[in-house]
């Protein structure tokens, strides 16, 4: 017994003190008393959906500014058939898709670039380039599109030394595509690094020893293996575009909104919590549909559950 | 995002204009002692002082301007120290309102805020009754909330969007009508707020429709909206006016002259005028949020009362270039004559007024239906 | 393709014979001041299995990715089928590989990642499903085409790896350690496999192991490398009996090293004392000339080595030495006693004893007599 150490002797006493406690018998419980956050986080997130779903229901009297006490669906219609919202909808999805079309093909060269290649210093300099935009934020490097884009910006201050324009190149959709670009970029490199990581060297080599030249190993080889990294990145980039508010709001100049910014027009602009509930919950359902359609058609990618297969 | 401008004061423009006329008269009676009025009563039996108040207010000069011209003299007058809680009007709304609702103290102690915004508080209840404050009786009619009950608000200036434009971009003198918005050459150079606030309703004379007809029949606003919106008009908000003019990206904007004024300081070039088919008048007023506890609610009120005497709102509204509701004021030397800063009779004449009632009641089909041209 | 890629009986469009398949000249790897190969040159004859067994690190994997194009030598020169490979890049050789986790592509059925090269490198699309089906055959998965990688057995995916490999009926077949992680069962019934294949296509092959066991089984020819250098290039059975220095005697079989001083040398034999003990052995390398005196190493192999209670037991071999035996291990087929002998200064040798039931089971502490031929003790100068 002397010869213990004394962190052994500890460990025994607060071992004996836990299975007094927590008897062994109950270990089983063990991973869903640690599943009881989330479980927790994510039933209040539900909580909050059955508030809005009620909200979504009653309509807004403007000569009380009180919400109705009898329950119609009215904001439904409306969110439905007025061209306002469906206008909105379009730019939004339109805008979403094609965010996540350009932002997955110019990711993958740069995530393909930093996991393979052999410099440490180009991989250090990428994972800088990658990170650096993460710390400065959304907002404030929108406004930083603002002022290089902007009439008397670094561009147009340029062009006009060769004697052209100056060009309206912010305030319409595509600044707005534009700025969503670059700010989804670091997500779709930092999703599809993993993937291109878990692709062995050697299979490529070995694409590449059965007579396949670079761009076949690319097409045959690559892409069909990172295709996990493609499902996982052209999600998250898709439902985060889709659900922008900042940039839409700071780079379209008002007339480029997007969902969220009409939904922040019904809660904040003109007090009509119902209609905002509504058009929150539309979002809601047309994101998970969007999401579930994904899932069934190519299946979880990245964001998986099970085992990976090989 | 101080977009929110609407007047309070149900009235027709005469009855409006007889009633400050009457003021004007008395004023030079009660100008000379009515600066302590109020605070100075009230010491006798003043109950215990908090450490600070908050006031809710919009930044940049807005906030310097009411720091100014308030809040600094009345910390001076009573030892309480003001803070200034800058967020947004239209943020604060929902928070006061839950508060309220869930029987909590408010955020804030006043609510500095568009006179509509107020009036849909009040609508709800959430607002305490001002009609007790001393200086109410100094005021102008302006300052009074029509259509409402007693004093839920307290409206302390009044304000115009007018057409503000850069002089190098008119060599052929300034525009004298909102059409000029319509020329080609400011295809995407001109602005307006992002809702169209101050924009309906000279649109709606603009598009050859009447005053009168609103909201029964705003046709002709939407087409001549429809048509500007061809001219791909950015979109913003207050701050957003004054940027734009500084950084050259707009010529013409429908805008409050405060915004235009701003740039002007900065030392850009911007002039603005009151076109021929006239110019939306608001107010903007201060009311505090039910729920305060006893002794905090009457230094919040004294902080009002204290707004409404002439020494603050004579410092605060210079900061703004506003006119305001307490008679005797002297206009800022750039404002002398201004048609955004109306004194008399004939300069109220070129500016459009509408019921509170029926801006509170129509202002989101209203928005809805200039988002929905401008979102197209 | 060219009429050499038409048949599976590669035999019937044979080269003639005997003439070099790959030949590697001078080759050299320097990876800053580290000398991964050093100064390799071997030919490899056509239809030849061959070999290059080393421990990790000897620079064997470096030289064949070096034939197979996916390193450039730093110095020296590589042909296959006579003709300088040096600007060819791998996808234009024709060579086929196995690699060490077998890089098969996951996102295919069998049947299609045997399809790939065929289809890579522009065959008839006609004539590719029965070539393949062909090639399955041959790696016995005839029926396994349209499993997915993950649904085959690790024997399963080392034929598919096979198949591939061959199916464009390259020049050459590099096998890089594939069996490497394979269990020990499994591991030897495919050296059997690749034997057979390898012989039945009459494909140069040329195989990465460390696997000394593995390189006798299955190969015409064996180099051994170390430390980059090629250390020997014979026959396993030459490898095997004649190691060229006592690297290669160490690294293949189970040896035993007696050190000791030279105290006289006639042509081939030599005479030499280890401790207090005289002994005798072979001189191999006789293009060095051996002096009394000198320090040697003599190399005996354990199953060389006889153990018995007594020693009139062993009165037919021409070294007898006492000792103590210090461990016994017992592996099924054969018996390994570690004997300390203390007229050798205490050397602990390792000895087999391969037919334990004819003799006595001796336990640790047991003094014994071990014994060995004169013959079998090789010396090579320290």
């Amino acid at each position: 017994m002397r010869a213990y150490p004394l962190t052994w002797r500890l460990l025994d006493v607060l071992e004996a003190g836990v299975a007094k406690v927590f008897p062994r018998r109950l270990a089983g419980a063990t991973p869903y008393l640690m599943l009881a956050p989330a479980v927790l986080l994510v039933g209040l997130l539900v909580l909050g959906l059955f508030q809005i779903a009620d909200g979504s229901l009653r309509t807004l009297d403007t000569t009380t500014f009180l919400m109705s006490e009898s329950y119609s669906l009215d904001n439904f219609r409306r969110a439905l058939t007025e061209p306002l919202f469906r206008n909105v909808a379009l730019k939004s999805f339109t805008g979403s898709l094609i965010v996540t079309a350009i932002t997955l093909m110019l990711a993958l060269p740069y995530a393909y670039v930093m996991v393979r290649t052999k410099s440490a210093a180009l991989r250090k300099i990428l994972l800088i380039a990658l990170f650096l935009p993460f710390f400065i934020g959304q907002v404030v490097r929108a406004y930083g599109w603002l002022i290089i884009l902007g009439n008397q910006g670094l561009v147009n201050e340029t062009l006009s030394f060769l004697g052209i324009g100056p060009f309206r190149l912010i305030y319409n959709y595509p600044a707005v595509l534009f700025g969503l670009i670059q700010y989804m970029l670091p997500f779709a490199v930092l999703m599809l690094a993993p993937a291109l990581t878990a692709i062995p060297e050697e299979t490529e080599a070995a694409a590449e020893s059965l007579g396949a030249n670079w761009i076949q190993t690319f097409i045959h080889v690559v892409l069909p293996m990172a295709r996990p990294g493609f499902v996982g990145a052209g999600l998250v980039v898709m439902t985060l575009s889709l659900t922008d508010f900042a940039i839409p709001a700071i780079l379209g100049g008002g007339s480029q909104d997007f969902i969220a910014n009409a939904i922040y027009d019904q809660f904040f602009r003109t007090s009509d919590q119902g209609l905002g509930a509504t058009l929150a919950l539309l979002l809601v359902a047309a994101g998970s549909t969007l999401v579930a359609l994904v899932f069934a058609l190519v299946g979880t990618g990245t964001l998986g559950m099970g085992r990976a297969k090989q | 995002m101080k977009d929110l401008k609407n007047p309070i004061l149900e009235m027709t423009r005469r009855r409006f204009l007889s009633a400050t006329a009457s003021i004007g008269s008395v004023a030079a009676l009660s100008a000379a002692g009515m600066s302590t009025v109020g605070l100075q009563g009230a010491l006798a039996a003043e109950p215990e002082k908090p450490k600070e108040i908050i006031v809710r207010a919009w930044g940049g000069s807005w906030v310097d301007s009411l720091k100014a011209g308030v809040s600094d003299s009345f910390t001076k007058l009573t030892g309480i120290a003001v803070r200034h809680d800058l967020t947004e009007d239209n943020e604060i709304q929902p928070k006061v309102w839950a508060a309220v609702a869930q029987k909590r103290v408010p955020p804030i102690h006043v609510n500095w805020d568009t006179t509509t915004n107020a009036t849909k508080s009040a609508l709800r209840g959430v607002t305490e009754d001002l009609s007790d404050l001393s200086n109410l009786a100094t005021v102008t009619d302006l300052a009074k909330p029509v259509g409402l009950d007693g004093y839920p608000i307290v409206n302390t200036y009044g304000y115009v969007y007018v057409l503000a434009y850069r002089p190098s971009a008119f060599p052929d003198g300034p525009p004298t009508s909102w059409k000029a918005l319509l020329d080609p050459k400011f295809k995407g150079r001109i602005a307006l707020y992002n809702d169209g606030i101050g924009f309906h309703f000279p649109a709606q004379v603009a598009g050859g429709g009447k005053v009168e007809d609103i909201p029964g029949n705003m046709q002709p606003a939407w087409d001549f909206i429809t048509k500007v919106k061809d001219q791909r008009p950015l979109l913003g908000e207050d701050p957003d006016f004054t940027n734009w003019f500084q950084n050259g990206e707009i010529d013409l904007a429908c805008t409050i002259s405060t915004n235009a004024r701003e740039a002007k300081k900065n030392g850009v070039d911007i002039k603005w005028v009151v076109p021929e088919e006239g110019a939306k008048f608001e107010t903007d007023g201060l009311w505090i949020p039910k729920g305060l506890p006893e002794n905090e609610l009457y230094w919040a009120k004294q902080y009002i009362n204290h707004a409404l005497t002439r020494d603050a709102q004579q410092v605060w509204l210079d900061g703004l270039g506003l006119p305001g509701v307490v008679p005797g004021l002297t206009p800022p030397a750039d404002l002398v004559g201004d048609p955004s800063y109306p004194t008399t009779p004939e300069d109220f004449k070129h500016l459009i007024r509408v019921s509170n009632k029926i801006q509170v009641e129509n202002e989101s089909a209203w928005f809805g239906k200039f988002k929905a041209i401008m979102q197209s | 393709m060219t009429a050499a890629k038409t048949g599976l009986d590669r035999l019937a469009v044979e080269k003639p014979v005997g003439s070099t398949a790959v030949s590697v000249r001078n080759v050299n790897m320097v990876f800053g001041d580290y000398r991964a190969v050093d100064d390799a040159s071997f030919d490899l004859e056509e239809g030849k299995f061959l070999t290059i067994l080393g421990p990790s690190g000897s620079g064997k994997t470096t030289l064949l990715r070096m034939i197979a194009g996916f390193q450039a030598p730093t110095s020296g020169e590589i042909a296959i089928n006579g003709i300088p490979v040096g600007q060819v890049p791998p996808n234009k050789r024709s060579i086929g590989m196995v690699f060490q986790k077998l890089a098969l592509f996951p996102h295919m059925t069998a049947a299609q990642n045997v399809a790939f090269p065929l289809k890579m490198r522009r065959f008839d699309a006609r004539t590719i499903p029965s070539r393949v089906a062909k090639y399955l055959e041959l790696v016995k998965l005839g029926g396994f085409a349209n499993r997915r990688i993950h649904e085959l057995s690790g024997g399963q995916q080392q034929r598919v790896a096979i198949a591939r490999a061959l199916v464009f009926e390259p020049d050459l077949l590099l096998l890089d350690e594939p069996l490497a992680a394979l269990d020990r069962k499994l591991r030897e019934e495919m050296q059997l496999e690749f034997r057979r294949i390898q012989r039945e296509l009459g494909v140069s092959t040329i195989n990465v192991t460390h696997d000394q066991r593995e390189a006798l089984v299955v190969s015409d020819e064996i180099i051994v490398m170390d430390k980059g250098r090629i250390q020997q290039n014979a026959k396993p059975s030459a490898t095997y009996r004649q190691p060229s220095n006592s690297f290669v005697a160490g690294f293949i079989g189970v040896t035993n090293f007696l050190s000791g001083l030279v105290t006289d040398v006639t042509d081939s034999d030599v005479a030499f004392v280890a401790g207090t003990q005289p002994l005798f052995g072979r001189w191999v390398s006789t293009n060095v000339r051996l002096k009394a005196g000198q320090t040697v190493k003599g190399a005996v192999r354990a199953e060389q080595i006889r153990v018995a209670a007594t020693p009139d037991r062993l009165d037919d071999l021409q070294t007898t030495v006492a000792g103590t035996v210090m461990d016994v291990i017992f592996e099924g087929e054969r018996v390994v006693y570690e004997v300390r002998l203390p007229s050798l200064q205490d050397a602990t040798i390792r000895v087999f004893d391969h037919d334990p039931s004819q003799h006595a089971e001796f336990e640790a502490g047991a003094r014994v007599f071990v014994g060995w031929n004169a013959r079998d003790v090789l010396i090579f100068a320290e």
